[in-house]
């Protein structure tokens, strides 16, 4: 089991009031499951993807990430989980701007400390898997949305994590583009890799196996496609 | 490793807004300059004071005219009662006294060809040369014979022969010293600066000063060789003792002249010199506290405006303390850079005004890096620590 959420509540505090997002979820992701997690804005999936990055922990309930306890970790502990299990896709591609392709996607790497020439080897070989070989030196504000969001998934797989999670990955993007990403995404799970991806769009939802739906923090239904 | 990949990533920074970073690399550069700058001319200054001290050597006292008090008022103006006669006596008479040169200064134009300039003309003894360890770099001393017949001659100083001849030997060169006559003789070497310019004087025969040139029978002041520096009480006491009887003054009347250690005297320019030097020093430290100030304010302005970029960076996994380094190395590198530009002004000036910029003490260069480096931690490590405690989430939706 790669994912464990056993009844996990959110509470944020906004001033003196305590704003509830995620009621008693409890969740479980196997590996290589490719899943879609839908829900109007306010339904607690973007507090529920970032509980899953490990951007944030659980305010009371248990979430075991490849059987570790993420609730117990502290802040450089999160941060490892980050930089070796976890690879993120934004809807915004949250690129470093002035920095070329192949430094974002071998940015991972450095914090994990790896030495500059096998990291760069390493970079070049996911551009080229997303096909972005000719653009690598390009700075990422030079690139268009479909390529910049390629390099955000080359910079996702870099690490080979364990979980790919995708925060609407094509909403930024026209549907063209969007389905080249969801194409890619696709190829990825069937490559083996487990892929939780945020969506509006009942189509690309129905080209996952399961669909998850939230509302007020709660499970509504969580059904096989 | 991490430090490396902090220092490309700050130089990029850094060129992404290229203005900015200049104009606060300029605020440290100026501190920086000022100070090393400050403490080049101070130590110039007391090396000087130094080298002319070690040449003074501590067996010299001057004897000045001085007023004369009685009962705490002051009497009539007494500056003319220091005769030769006197100095002579003073070396006869005394067994401690070895020497003693008597001189009088007055103020003159020197001319030569359609060149002038305003000096001090010194009136003395040919021991002047020996008693103050002051050789001719060219030519010779003016002699007894010379003194004897009011020769008109001079030995020039390093400033006047360089406002009068420039590069060219003065050695036998006719000059006008106030509208007379006088062949150079020979010419001193440069004592550097200390409160008077000591090389802007002409020395003439004490002599040909009196009687040809200003008309006066008194001295400005004598100087006394001890025989050795352990003799001071005892030359103190005899040069009173000749002197309160020639001048005929009462046992309660204060001495009419005053007797210094040339090399107490100098002692006390050296320290006077060194106060002035440590309060510009401190005058200039505050400049470079402003240029640090506006290094940590640049560093603020940068921590708000890369917030997403904290978020990324921590978003893939780099730690707290990675994010720490990264903006502390980038204000070390501003101070660094700062300081080479502050060292490399300061060289171009010091060339400027000496025509050497590369006199600088090297202990000073090595501290400006210090201080920069350090103005650089400071000003960064609040910046530093507030891009690192960012939160997460909230710094990746930043816009």
């Amino acid at each position: 089991m790669l994912i464990e959420m056993n009844n996990v509540f959110k509470t944020y505090l906004l001033g003196e009031v305590k704003v509830p997002a995620l009621h008693a979820i409890s969740l479980n992701i196997e590996d290589n499951e490719y899943v879609a997690i839908m829900g109007p804005s306010g339904s607690g999936k973007s507090t529920l993807m970032n509980i899953l990055g490990c951007l944030d922990t659980p305010t009371t309930g248990t979430y075991y990430l490849a059987r570790k306890d993420v609730g117990s970790l502290n802040d450089n502990q999160l941060s490892d989980i980050r930089n070796t299990r976890i690879g993120f896709v934004f809807q915004t591609f949250n690129l470093l701007p002035r920095s070329s392709a192949l430094h974002n996607v071998e940015l991972p790497l450095i914090y994990s400390g790896m030495p500059s020439f096998k990291r760069k080897q390493l970079a070049m070989d996911v551009l080229e898997r997303v096909g972005l070989n000719d653009r690598m030196m390009h700075k990422s504000n030079e690139l268009s949305g479909g390529e910049r969001q390629r390099v955000a998934i080359a910079r996702a797989l870099i690490n080979k994590p364990s979980l790919i999670l995708a925060d609407e990955p094509t909403g930024n993007l026209d549907s063209k583009t969007g389905e080249e990403i969801i194409e890619i995404m696709q190829r990825l799970y069937e490559q083996g890799n487990t892929i939780i991806l945020v969506t509006h769009e009942e189509y690309i939802a129905k080209q996952t196996n399961r669909i998850i739906r939230l509302r007020d923090g709660i499970i509504e239904s969580d059904e096989k496609v | 490793m991490i430090i490396l990949e902090n220092i490309r990533m700050a130089l990029q920074s850094l060129r992404t807004n290229p203005l900015r970073s200049v104009l606060t690399l300029t605020g440290i550069a100026v501190g920086i300059g000022a100070v090393l700058y400050v403490v080049i001319l101070g130590e110039i200054t007391q090396q000087r004071i130094n080298e002319r001290l070690e040449s003074l050597g501590s067996n010299v006292l001057l004897i000045r005219p001085a007023y004369s008090r009685m009962r705490g008022v002051r009497t009539a103006a007494s500056v003319i009662n220091l005769k030769w006669d006197e100095a002579k006596e003073i070396k006869t008479t005394s067994d401690v006294i070895t020497a003693t040169v008597p001189t009088y200064t007055g103020q003159g134009v020197a001319e030569f060809k359609d060149q002038n300039w305003s000096t001090s003309v010194t009136g003395t003894t040919p021991e002047y040369e020996t008693v103050n360890n002051d050789h001719p770099i060219e030519g010779r001393f003016f002699s007894e014979d010379e003194l004897d017949r009011r020769a008109r001659v001079c030995l020039l100083g390093a400033t006047v022969h360089e406002k009068l001849f420039g590069n060219l030997s003065p050695i036998d060169e006719s000059i006008l010293i106030n509208s007379k006559r006088f062949t150079v003789i020979g010419l001193l070497g440069s004592k550097g600066e200390s409160w008077h310019n000591p090389d802007n004087q002409v020395f003439i025969p004490l002599t040909t000063a009196q009687e040809r040139l200003y008309g006066v029978d008194y001295l400005s002041s004598i100087l006394a060789q001890m025989r050795s520096a352990e003799d001071y009480d005892e030359s103190l006491f005899d040069i009173e003792t000749i002197l309160r009887r020639n001048h005929r003054l009462r046992s309660d009347e204060d001495n009419d002249f005053r007797v210094r250690r040339q090399d107490l005297y100098l002692s006390t320019v050296r320290e006077t010199n060194l106060e002035i030097a440590n309060f510009v020093i401190i005058i200039a430290l505050v400049s470079l506290i402003v240029g640090g100030i506006g290094v940590a304010n640049v560093m603020l302005v940068t921590v708000t405006e890369r917030t997403r970029e904290i978020g990324i960076r921590r978003a893939i996994g780099a730690k707290k303390f990675h994010i720490l380094t990264q903006f502390l190395v980038e204000a070390v590198i501003l101070g660094i850079i700062g300081g080479i530009l502050g060292i490399a002004g300061c060289m171009g000036f010091n060339y400027f005004i000496t025509g050497n910029g590369l006199n600088i003490p090297l202990d000073w260069v090595g501290y400006s890096f210090i201080i920069c480096s350090g103005i650089g931690s400071i000003a960064g490590l609040y910046p530093a620590v507030q891009a690192a405690n960012k939160n997460v989430i909230d710094a990746l939706r930043y816009e």
